[in-house]
């Protein structure tokens, strides 16, 4: 027990950005639930957790060339992409379903992989490389579709945009009025989906060697490769694995709205928010520090921030003033442990 | 397989007329209340009644994209007009928030509201698709969805919008009978577009381009794209008067002000133009119509929000109402613009003139609301 406390301490002081992040996330979110009308119900839960899917898989997307200092401009493209190739594939019987899931998945891993060999074997910048690469992306979603639509089996979009009771019921799984599901019956489906995706991508594989060199190429690419550690493999990986994330953004978003769009702004706007949500989150923009459960925090305190213009009345005008300086409040946040540091070349680390 | 699916439709459409499973409006036939004001769209338009509910309501806007002035000056007319005397009373509380242009927040901030127990939802969707789920939320609770200006493609809401296929036929009819009085029956047409993509670019150039096809003249229709934007208009007119010289009319979609300024900058002669409502250009058709530059002028009213929350309010209080609502077109032409009315040359070029429906009691003008401060119109 004792060494348990002690172990989250040491936890706590290495992850002042994550803790500090999911503190505020906790409170605003608590704030949010006292002052809405139907606070801490299953509906209000389950359309927070719609609107959010997107952006957290985008931000976790993000987190992995972002750790190894680099960045990924082109999540958001990968996002619309995967999501317009959705809503061509995505209907039909359900071994059409799955197999259209596959699909979609698979492209955007693909796409992912892609940018990793250009970024390693061109000796490319990722900022750069990815900024080309994202309007490839954009271009084929266009190309897919050039006016929004597209055929989303609709029991896929109730089921899983709702509860997992909804998610029983449309499938007729099994009774979803059974006294044993009842605990668990009021489970958003998509708060489940981002969950079991963290858990078993992201989880298992920063613990493998592949992991651990994106952390340490982040902190200090010269030495991790004369320690032997396998740059290149690392590097595609990561961005093979943010192409992965990314594409799952693509598919809930295809899902949740039963077609696709192959929009530029929100394809832009996906990618910048997404480095605002890493950032959030405690991941250092330099690389070295953090992770993708911190940037889904981060994502999540980027929505609900969002969450409390409909419940308070602010001048729709000032609205995104507003949440310009809530943002910088919430980054600066993440700063405050500079004021502690006591030697100023840690600041340079 | 066919009798399959019509019977699984059957069984659906069983299911969805039990109020149990679903609530909602009913389809009723017309005519609808106040006709004058809320047009339906065309004889097939169906017409809707939702279950009568005491007021006063709770109404939001859920705008998206929020930055050019059309967006700024309809959230002002939204704000202005939720204070009008005829309607102040009924409404309880009003809310207008602005996604951006995020599929994901928009709906959700639907859903939001419907969560809230607000009674009626006023919304610019971000796209055409993709609103089954708040649709059926909605219709659940009895709350009255009013997509307007970028509708949505189902006949399942209640939707206010003008006619775009008949405005560019119009703006493209008035250039054939001005060109025709000049003795014109053929040449070089120039066509500013709008935002690529879009379904009201789509239906008004493609109303343009049947227009001319019509007369069978030798019309050839060179296409820029403007984005409805004064700055980005008047780059790619220019642009086009450097590649092809010069054009005998020029149809604009929007950035009218500066597909003018092009013209008047590159020297080329004043030819008959049809464009958007915006104050700049209507200021530029009453200096130059002298000239030749004869003019025009209908517009996308900002106003259009106003309508639609007088729609909403009328379904709450149980009026039968069609599915799709036609706003006449506010049209001006060259000789029809008077300073102070239709136009005001001591105010900025850049906000969009017409803003006021007579018939519908929505007498908010577009100056009044631009040129005060917030606190003034509230």
């Amino acid at each position: 027990m004792n060494s348990l406390l002690s172990s989250l301490a040491i936890s706590m002081r290495q992850n002042r950005g994550f803790y500090g992040a999911l503190f505020l996330l906790s409170a605003i979110y608590l704030i949010y639930n006292i002052l809405h009308p139907r606070g801490f119900s299953s509906a209000v839960f389950v359309q927070n957790a719609n609107e959010s899917v997107a952006i957290v898989f985008v931000a976790m997307a993000q987190t992995i060339p972002v750790l190894m200092g680099g960045l990924d401009l082109s999540v958001g493209a990968v996002m619309t992409l995967a999501s317009c190739i959705a809503s061509v594939l995505v209907n039909g019987s359900p071994l059409q379903i799955v197999f259209g899931m596959i699909v979609t998945l698979a492209s955007g891993t693909a796409f992912g992989f892609a940018n990793g060999l250009i970024i390693v074997y061109g000796r490319l910048q990722p900022i750069i490389a990815t900024l080309a690469t994202g309007a490839i992306a954009m271009g084929l979603a266009l190309f897919i579709r050039p006016k929004p639509g597209g055929d989303i089996d609709g029991d896929l979009n109730w089921a899983l945009t709702n509860s997992l009771w909804d998610f029983v019921d449309t499938y007729q799984l099994f009774d979803p009025d059974a006294l044993w599901f009842q605990p668990i019956a009021w489970i958003p489906t998509p708060f489940l989906i981002i969950i079991v995706v963290a858990v078993v991508v992201w989880i298992p594989f920063r613990r493998t060697v592949t992991g651990r060199t994106i952390y340490a190429i982040g902190s200090a690419e010269g030495p991790a490769y004369m320690s032997g550690l396998p740059i290149n493999r690392a590097k595609i990986a990561a961005f093979t694995l943010s192409g992965f994330f990314a594409s799952c953004g693509g598919l809930y978003l295809a899902i949740q709205t039963a077609s696709g769009n192959a929009d530029i702004t929100q394809a832009g706007a996906y990618t910048l928010n997404s480095i605002a949500a890493v950032v959030l989150g405690g991941t250092s923009l330099l690389g070295g520090i953090g992770g993708a459960i911190g940037s889904l925090i981060g994502a999540l305190i980027l929505r609900v921030i969002s969450f409390y213009f409909r419940i308070l009345s602010i001048d729709p005008l000032l609205q995104p003033l507003v949440e310009g300086l809530v943002l910088l409040a919430a980054v600066s946040l993440g700063a405050i442990g500079v004021l502690r540091v006591k030697n100023r070349l840690d600041l340079f680390r | 397989m066919k009798f399959l699916s019509l019977a699984t439709l059957a069984g659906a459409s069983l299911l969805a007329s039990t109020s149990l499973t679903m609530a909602g409006p009913e389809i009723v036939s017309g005519p609808g209340v106040d006709p004058a004001c809320f047009a339906a769209w065309d004889a097939d338009t169906k017409f809707m009644q939702w279950p009568a509910a005491e007021g006063p309501y709770r109404i939001a806007v859920v705008n998206g994209f929020v930055g050019n002035t059309w967006r700024i000056q309809m959230i002002k007319t939204a704000k202005a007009y939720a204070e009008d005397p005829s309607v102040k009373d009924k409404i309880a509380e009003f809310k207008v928030v602005s996604t951006g242009t995020d599929a994901p927040a928009q709906l959700g901030a639907i859903e939001d509201f419907i969560n809230q127990g607000f009674d009626a939802i006023i919304t610019i969707a971000v796209s055409p698709d993709g609103f089954d789920r708040v649709i059926r939320l909605a219709d659940r609770e009895n709350v009255v969805l009013v997509p307007f200006d970028n509708v949505l493609d189902t006949d399942a809401v209640m939707q206010v919008n003008e006619d775009q296929t008949e405005m560019g036929r119009q703006w493209a009819q008035f250039l054939i009978d001005e060109l025709a009085a000049q003795g014109v029956t053929g040449g070089k047409i120039l066509e500013v577009r709008g935002l690529a993509g879009n379904s009201v670019d789509r239906d008004r150039s493609a109303a343009i381009h049947a227009a001319f096809e019509a007369t069978g003249g030798d019309w050839e229709i060179v296409e820029v794209v403007g984005n409805w934007d004064d700055g980005t208009g008047q780059k790619v007119t220019a642009d086009a008067i450097a590649v092809h010289g010069e054009f005998a009319a020029v149809a604009a979609q929007g950035g009218t002000t500066g597909v003018v300024q092009a013209l008047i900058d590159a020297g080329h002669k004043m030819v008959p133009i049809a464009g958007e409502s915006e104050n700049g250009y209507r200021k530029q058709l009453a200096n130059l119509s002298g000239d030749g530059l004869k003019g025009i002028s209908i517009g996308q009213s900002p106003g259009l929000v106003a309508i639609s929350i007088k729609a909403a309010i009328s379904a709450l209080e149980g009026n039968v109402m069609p599915q799709l609502i036609s706003v006449p077109l506010p049209v001006a032409t060259y000789d029809q613009l008077e300073d102070g009315v239709n136009y005001w040359s001591d105010l900025p070029d850049n906000f969009f003139t017409v803003n006021e429906f007579p018939p519908c009691g929505v007498n908010i003008s577009g100056p009044a609301i631009m040129s005060q401060s917030e606190a003034d119109v509230s």
